[in-house]
């Protein structure tokens, strides 16, 4: 029983990984270059994301490294790997990047801004305490603090939120920062990439 | 001949009274006497562990806080949640902390109509008075809207609330959220979040032809679900993919999971709306209840 599940569960698995590989072994061209630039910025965040969640002691040096890709792969160098059209197989974006075009590039400039802040950042970590205990982020739920009301905090994602620029950023505790980031990441995500069905 | 005609207008006349007796069958609904004494703060906070704010924002098309309009493919049709918002007329402005209360906790509205399964109300079966009443204090706060959601768009006989009587008569039970002794504080935390306010079953576990999740399946995931796949979250596929409590915790705050991914698709909105604004804590609580193995964590009954 227990072995059948186990075939099963890395049956499933392979599979879903083979799809993946196999999606962008076969890209070409945009959307091959756009692949393997998420890619490396998710090789990046991987990193990072296991030092703040405690895993992996923290390392400043790497964060700045970290913070530089993602720039480097943001802003306007990800928007331009994407031409209106190259939206066939393999690409995983949805047609809602070129409809919401506006707020495809917005949440791009966005990443750029928020990795400058996490390279600036990063030396703000107390060593002390690796996973901290989410007092900036979380005491009162709100995410960007002040939250009263139902509606506090949120907004968070929305391009109308008048965007932190870097130098506030660099204030943060580079925590608070990476959070930023990846839920700028993860919003996109929402928004534009469609998931395997 | 003759006999088979008997037979056929007994079975109708079986199948009329039965539905009729459906219809004017009440549902025991309760009348609690709740204090209208909330807490916005833990209101807003259980909103936002409970979801209501990312199911009835339209977030996608600009819509405004919980004014409803989100369309929720099933196989049975499309379902829309509705505006939630303080307004009288279009919202649930005129209500009373009871009404609120019965339609939370028993899905029940309040003109005695059942709610369509799609609202989570099964899993908040247990909320206390108190976070009922907290839940109606942060929803005072809302801006009213003044405007419908779009009806739902079921086909028949789904579309027929009645029929909802009996799948509540067969399907709807408590969630599992007592504490159980000898257990953590964590888990039990995590219980009452997994099992109740966050309702991962909603998505995560399969359903059965009418709609409602399957024992049996629970956790194992949901390939029937509209855009993406709700994936297993069983300890175990958990465990194989990576995860630990600490990497789960993070995620849901997050979004980003153990290979260097982030979440799309709902899951990145639960996070994004729901999950992020969270506490460390309860996030670590929720993670620590999924972790641990099925078969012992579904002996805590």
């Amino acid at each position: 029983m227990n072995t059948y599940l186990r075939a099963a569960v890395a049956a499933v698995f392979l599979t879903i990984t083979g799809v993946a590989v196999f999606a962008h072994s076969s890209a070409t061209g945009v959307v091959k270059e756009r692949m393997d630039a998420m890619k490396a910025m998710g090789d990046a965040t991987k990193t990072v994301g296991a030092m703040f969640s405690g895993e992996v002691a923290y390392d400043p040096n790497q964060v700045r490294n970290a913070a530089e890709i993602v720039q480097a792969h943001s802003g306007s160098a990800m928007t331009d790997l994407f031409p209106e059209g190259s939206n066939a197989t393999p690409s995983e974006a949805m047609d809602t990047t070129w409809e919401e075009w506006e707020t495809f590039s917005a949440l791009a400039r966005q990443l750029e801004v928020m990795a400058a802040g996490l390279g600036r950042a990063a030396g703000n970590e107390p060593s002390s305490t690796p996973m901290g205990s989410g007092t900036m982020m979380s005491d009162t739920g709100g995410m960007m603090g002040g939250s009263s009301g139902m509606m506090g905090g949120s907004g968070m994602m929305a391009t109308t939120v008048p965007m932190m620029d870097a130098e506030h950023l660099a204030e943060m505790p580079a925590e608070a920062v990476f959070t930023m980031m990846s839920q700028t990441c993860s919003a996109c995500h929402t928004r534009f990439r469609a998931e395997e069905d | 001949m003759r006999r088979l005609g008997i037979l056929f207008a007994a079975m109708l006349l079986m199948a009329m009274t039965t539905t009729g007796a459906l219809v004017v069958w009440p549902i025991p609904a309760e009348t609690p006497d709740i204090a209208d004494i909330g807490d916005v703060q833990a209101g807003a906070y259980l909103a936002r562990a409970s979801g209501c704010i990312s199911c009835h924002t339209d977030f996608e098309n600009g819509g405004r806080p919980l004014a409803g309009g989100v369309p929720f493919k099933t196989p049975f049709g499309t379902l829309i949640s509705p505006n939630i918002t303080t307004d009288p007329e279009h919202g649930i402005g005129s209500w009373t902390t009871a009404d609120f209360a019965r339609a939370v906790r028993q899905g029940i509205s309040p003109d005695g109509h059942p709610y369509y399964p799609a609202f989570t109300y099964p899993f908040y079966g247990s909320f206390t008075d108190q976070q009922i009443a907290d839940l109606w204090a942060a929803f005072q706060t809302v801006a009213p809207v003044a405007e419908d959601a779009p009806d739902h768009d079921l086909a028949f006989p789904f579309n027929q609330r009645w029929t909802l009587k009996a799948w509540r008569a067969a399907f709807l039970t408590e969630p599992a959220t007592d504490p159980v002794e000898g257990m953590n504080k964590a888990w039990n935390r995590g219980r009452v979040l997994v099992e109740g306010a966050a309702h991962c079953g909603a998505c995560h576990t399969e359903r059965n032809l009418a709609g409602a999740r399957m024992s049996d399946r629970k956790f194992m995931g949901n390939p029937d679900l509209p855009g993406s796949d709700a994936p297993p979250i069983t300890a175990e596929v958990l465990e194989n993919n990576g995860w630990t409590i600490s990497n789960l915790a993070y995620a849901l705050k997050t979004g980003l999971t153990p290979e260097g991914d982030v979440f799309g698709g709902s899951m990145g909105e639960v996070v994004n709306y729901g999950t992020a604004f969270l506490t460390d804590a309860d996030r670590k609580a929720i993670a620590t209840y999924l972790l641990m193995p099925e078969a012992e964590k579904f002996a805590q009954r």
